[in-house]
């Protein structure tokens, strides 16, 4: 769009003023929107892999978690664009979570740091060379200005190796830590099993899937890989699908997409898989006969025990313990708020051998290819104790934020405080680095060269898309050059850069399978690192320690009468998503609030205390308080209070600072534990009169019999009943006939007058009609669509302020639905709805446009002409899904603060102020992909184009395609008994169709 | 618009008085075809480009000898125009590619081309002055329309470059109608949403 300001140049009466006197005939004057002369600037060599208008796609590495997913990523014009799924790799397959593909932002991020930093003796950063930065590293760790200890983040690879090694030269001690890092899952898997490992699970073969708190689908080990099987097994095909049970206290996003909540009690799981384990080899010899062995250690863990301690029925332990047991194989996980109480090892060892006993372990649960991730707590808190006793004289922090990710009452700045000399290799100024002396920005992951060994036989491979955005320098370049400048025994760390010392760690692999170097290395580049096939796991049998299995209770300290429950959100994880406007804005699944942090009540705890959703209550814990706006939700249980982890940073950049309240304050600092624990705290909560509105892009939670996101029951859909159909079979009525024969004449005939527009000009001929189909069955609600189209769309985040007026600009949203849970007793039901533009063949929005800037092309779209729009918002106004955004400011000035304007994507317009604007069915791509086949001369093939939205979903839930081509995908889902329309009723004719979702309840 | 570019172009032919400038948009595309194989680009100097149409640019760059007199051509410059929505601006590389050998025939080219030289020496790349400014709401993809017209279309938008000893503009590319005339005569998509997304 043209500037939407006439001020900086020259409008169009100047414009003929000028032209009138001076003749015209200069550049700044000779285009109708040209008002400022523009350079082109060339390449001075030509690069070989970048051609202007094409994209360049270079295969990488995630780093947002530890997962390791693979990524494509698109960049144009020599900057990075778009993060896309690596389609060949084993984990994500193609697909992206939110989080990876805000990974961008972390790249383009305001807060980045320009150079290297040192803190002058006033207390103020003064910028440095990196000569001089190096320098004072090597003196400080070279000098023996005391021990060394290094902190850095988990992740195994060439540099962890370095990093190691580095540190065991200069004699310094080092820690890998990282937040919810399952400690607890291996310490159980060592005294179950006698194996120090975490298993991998194979959520695509279980026909029965327990979780006991694992919030596998947003933050617990793989969240995109267990999406994926996740879907391929509860997604309904052929009248089958798995059953998904969720345990634990919170309905999570992972609970939402269970068949069945159990709220059972804080801190009781094990006794819960305890005893689900008693009643399996009660009713059956075990199945692997050493499994009966357990008889007597399980006798105590009856269902009627259970349910004495957990809150659910014993009938309803026994109900459960059969499915699981009958349906084969199943699958059994703890993780979550499961694994992060003070019993958390228990609980874990408890669902081993529930799993064990059904006979799952070998099956859906395997050992020998996830490699150890980190030291775990335990070792961070031992050197909290050696830093406190100032024992330290340097320590180095390289990708963890340990000042902000441990809790306030274990006293770590007071520790970190006490050590002489303190650097980071942060490149964005976090709370640890804003306490260091020294700070070395690291390049971002996508700047620079490095490898990543995610599990046993995968290794991802990371090199630079783009020149450096900062003055950073890669860390490991650092570790190098600081060796050199040592010399001495550190002189062997001799190689120039990184890059080479990497390379030469990859010629050492080709060497291991008898392969050229350099062509094993292009190999793998272009795939994006090794991937082989994992190793055979090893036969699992109990331990000794199996025999030691049991339940003590929930140990929870503070006398409050609320159970605190803190836990990472699918957004902000440990807090690293923080700084990053997209995961701020792209609403939490659960709750739907974007940009604040909340508290989570039960609404009959709100009743009782007399608290409304917005009023600012304070938790008070026997280690500090905390203050949020409430927020009820039925989906946590009577009793505990929950709260997101991730927000309330103290630095972090603009985004990050200052927003929300921090959980961890109400924590106790986990002194002497090996893992932390973050369901441990009772807490007292107390009403401070205070009001904020809650900033969340929910209308209704209630669908008001609207029916927009259907479901229906497994023996319905089985047998082959379409959504309306179901309703009246669940609800025993009658379809009520409101078609008089007057009403269907007129219907005909209005299809009739479509029919004869269409011959008309531009309209004639064949064309495709665009359409896609969303499966509801396999959609989570995870968001990772929504993110994937601001990225390609480029829409603006608009901030705190705007999304409570209602202006968010998500083109895409996931509507998110509650049925049930109103009567005491009656069961909660979450259910998602991706709810974009539906390009309805009957568009309400086109008829009124004044401006005919909001049309319907030949090929089916309704689209949205931005140049024409003059901002009358009638179209919005009467469109019944309210998918039209407007830009009531200028969005595209503040959105993108340099350099997070790096990321627009150059083939769609950056909408002005004024402007309405809509999904287009990534139109761009649309048009992209019709030249490509114009240039080849063949006609599309299905499959040429595919959304933004459809490429990132990690569920397989949505297919587009064109539905006029008898073979595509779109038009055989499009036929499913499932499908309907949102608001069928209006006859707007939808073109997007959804395939209702399938409960797998059992009947009772 | 349509009538803003009318005047621009009446005024162009007053001030019309260097060499054989070409007079206005259409007689550029009708003498294209006829004669470019009798083209010898006069003499010029960088003191003369004050009285050529078009911006001036850093180099006195002249699309005259290079498309016209020596018959190059285009898309060995403008490498990705039948492949990519971008047409490509040619590297400094490809210039010093002939360049390095080629030192110019007359003492006005001569200078030029040593202006190449030692911008390519210091690794400094040419600013060029843009000409053809599309505005950032309409896609153009150069690829299909290459493919459509062929190699040697180029002329229908940008005007007979190889009569040009400075490139100017010729027609408005951002009047729409003039996009939608040729897609009329063509019966090519009128439909919006082919050049705006």
């Amino acid at each position: 769009m043209a500037d939407d300001t006439p001020s900086n140049g020259i409008n169009r009466r100047k414009f003929l003023t000028v032209l009138g006197v001076a003749g015209g005939g200069t550049a700044a004057l000779s285009g109708c929107s040209t008002d400022r002369v523009q350079k082109l600037v060339p390449y001075l060599v030509q690069s070989e892999d970048q051609v202007p208008g094409i994209p360049t796609v270079y295969a990488s590495t995630c780093t947002e978690c530890a997962a390791g997913c693979g990524l494509h990523v698109r960049t144009r014009e020599g900057r990075a664009i778009k993060l896309e799924g690596n389609p060949a790799h084993p984990i994500n397959a193609g697909t992206l979570c939110a989080r990876g593909q805000a990974g961008l932002q972390g790249l383009y991020n305001p807060g980045r740091l320009s150079g290297p930093m040192a803190r002058g003796a006033d207390g103020s950063w003064q910028e440095l060379t990196w000569e001089d930065a190096i320098a004072r590293l090597a003196e400080r760790v070279g000098g023996g200005a005391g021990r060394l200890a290094v902190i850095s983040g988990a992740g195994e690879g060439t540099f962890a190796d370095l990093l190691a090694e580095w540190t065991a030269a200069l004699g310094g001690r080092l820690v890998r830590y990282e937040p919810f890092d399952h400690e607890p899952l291996r310490a159980a898997n060592r005294q179950v099993f006698g194996l120090d490992q975490l298993p991998s699970h194979d959520f695509a073969r279980a026909r029965h899937i327990v979780s006991f708190g694992a919030d596998f689908l947003e933050t617990w080990l793989a969240p995109v890989e267990q999406q994926r099987g996740f879907a391929a097994a509860h997604g309904y095909r052929d009248g089958e699908m798995a059953k998904h049970v969720y345990v634990g206290p919170r309905m999570s996003l992972t609970g939402m997409n269970a068949d069945e909540w159990h709220a059972s009690a804080p801190g009781t799981e094990a006794v819960v898989a305890l005893a689900m384990a008693h009643v399996i080899l009660a009713e059956r010899s075990g199945a692997p006969s050493d499994a009966n062995a357990l008889r007597g250690v399980l006798a105590p863990y009856t269902p009627e025990m259970a349910a004495g301690e957990c809150g659910l029925s014993a009938d309803a332990i026994r109900l459960l313990a059969r499915e699981f047991a009958s349906a084969r194989p199943s699958l059994a996980v703890t993780g979550g708020v499961a694994m992060q109480h003070r019993g958390a090892v228990e609980a874990c060892a408890a669902v081993n051998i529930l799993n064990y006993v059904a006979g799952n372990v070998g099956e859906t649960v395997r050992f020998g290819s996830r490699l150890p991730a980190a030291d775990g707590y335990g070792a961070l808190d031992g050197l909290i104790a050696t830093m406190a006793a100032g024992e330290v004289g340097v320590v180095l922090v390289h990708e963890a934020n340990p000042l902000y990710a441990v809790p306030k009452a274990r006293g770590l700045a007071d520790a970190f405080a006490k050590v002489p000399f303190k650097v980071s290799t942060a490149s964005v100024l976090d709370e640890t680095a804003a306490a260091c002396d020294l700070v070395l920005p690291n390049h971002h992951a996508l700047e620079r060269w490095d490898d990543r060994r995610i599990r046993a036989g995968v290794v991802g491979l990371m090199q630079p898309v783009m020149e450096p955005v900062m003055g950073s320098m890669p860390t490991g370049d650092v570790l190098l050059k600081t060796a050199q400048k040592i010399g001495g025994v550190m002189a062997r760390f001799a190689a120039p850069t990184f890059e080479a010392h990497l390379k030469a760690a990859w010629a050492e692999l080709a060497r291991q399978r008898s392969a050229s170097a350099p062509v094993f290395w292009m190999e793998a580049l272009q795939r994006g690192g090794l991937y082989e096939a994992p190793p055979a796991p090893p036969g699992v049998r109990l331990a000794a320690g199996a025999e030691r299995v049991g339940y003590t209770g929930p140990d929870l300290d503070g006398e409050g009468a609320l159970v605190f429950l803190a836990y990472p959100t699918s957004m902000l994880f440990d807090g690293r998503g923080a700084n990053r406007p997209w995961l701020l804005e792209n609403p939490d699944p659960v709750t739907k609030i974007t940009w604040q942090s909340w508290v989570e009540l039960h609404p009959d705890t709100a009743k009782d205390l007399d608290v409304r959703e917005g009023e600012i209550v304070r938790l008070v814990s026997p280690h500090g308080t905390l203050e949020a706006p409430a927020y009820l939700y039925a989906g946590v249980r009577t009793g505990v209070v929950a709260a997101p982890l991730g927000y309330g940073h103290t630095e972090y950049g603009q985004y990050a600072k200052g927003r929300g309240a921090n959980a961890l304050d109400l924590l106790d600092g986990g002194a002497g534990r090996a893992f932390l624990p973050y369901l441990s705290t009772r807490v007292r909560l107390e009403r401070t009169r205070g009001y904020q509105k809650v900033a969340k892009t929910e209308g209704n939670p209630r669908q008001l019999g609207r029916h927009i996101a259907e479901a229906m029951s497994l023996p319905l859909a089985r047998q082959g009943l379409d959504p309306r159909q179901a309703h009246y079979a669940e609800t025993g009525g009658t379809p009520h006939e409101i078609n008089t024969e007057r009403e269907l004449e007129a219907i005909a005939g209005f299809a009739a007058a479509q029919q004869a527009a269409t011959k008309l000009g531009n309209y004639a001929g064949e064309h495709p009609r665009w359409g896609m189909v969303i499966d509801l069955a396999r959609c989570t609600g995870c968001s990772s669509c929504v993110t994937a189209c601001y990225a390609e769309n480029n829409i603006p985040t608009v901030g705190e302020d705007e999304v409570l007026r209602g202006r968010e600009m998500s083109w895409l949203r996931i509507e998110r639905y509650f049925e049930g849970g109103e009567e005491p007793g009656e069961p909660l039901e979450a259910r998602f709805v991706p709810m974009l533009c539906q390009h309805c063949g009957n568009a309400p929005c086109e008829p009124v446009c004044p401006v005919y800037a909001a049309y319907h092309t030949p090929d089916g779209l309704n689209a949205q002409v931005y140049n024409r729009c003059v901002g009358t918002r009638y179209c919005s106004n009467n469109c019944p899904y309210k998918v039209r955004y407007f830009n009531w400011h200028a969005y595209n000035k503040t959105a993108f603060p340099e350099p997070l304007h790096l990321q627009l994507n150059p083939d769609v317009t950056v909408r002005a102020r004024g402007v309405m604007e809509k999904c287009t069915f990534c139109v761009q791509r649309i048009r992209g992909a019709q030249h490509q086949a114009r240039l080849e001369d063949r006609p599309l093939a299905d499959g040429d184009v595919v959304t933004a939205c459809a490429q990132a979903c990690p569920s397989g839930a949505i297919v587009f395609g064109d539905l006029n081509d008898p073979a595509s995908r779109a038009r055989a889902a499009a036929a499913d008994h499932r499908g309907y329309h949102a608001l069928e009723d209006l006859n707007v004719r939808p073109v997007i169709t959804y395939l209702a979702k399938v409960q797998h309840r059992t009947e009772a | 618009m349509r009538k803003l570019a009318l005047l621009a172009g009446g005024t162009a032919l007053l001030l019309a008085g260097v060499g054989w400038a070409v007079r206005d948009a259409s007689s550029a595309v009708q003498t294209s075809a006829a004669g470019c194989d009798s083209l010898t680009a006069p003499t010029l100097a960088a003191g003369d480009t004050a009285r050529l149409r078009g911006p001036r640019q850093p180099i006195f760059f002249r699309h005259d000898i290079h498309a016209g007199q020596y018959k190059i051509q285009c898309q060995y410059c403008h490498y990705s125009v039948a492949v990519a929505t971008e047409p490509g601006i040619p590297s400094m590389q490809t210039c010093m590619g002939c360049h390095l050998v080629i030192g110019g025939a007359d003492s006005a080219s001569k200078a030029e081309i040593r202006k190449l030289r030692e911008a390519s020496a210091q690794q400094q790349p040419i600013e060029w002055v843009r000409i053809h400014y599309l505005a950032r709401h309409a896609h153009f993809p150069h690829m299909v329309h290459i493919k459509a017209l062929g190699p040697t279309a180029c002329a229908t938008c940008h005007g007979d470059v190889t009569r040009m000893p400075q490139v100017f503009k010729v027609n408005n590319v951002n009047n729409m109608g003039w996009c939608i005339d040729c897609h009329l005569e063509r019966t090519v998509s009128r439909d919006c949403s082919v050049c705006h997304y």
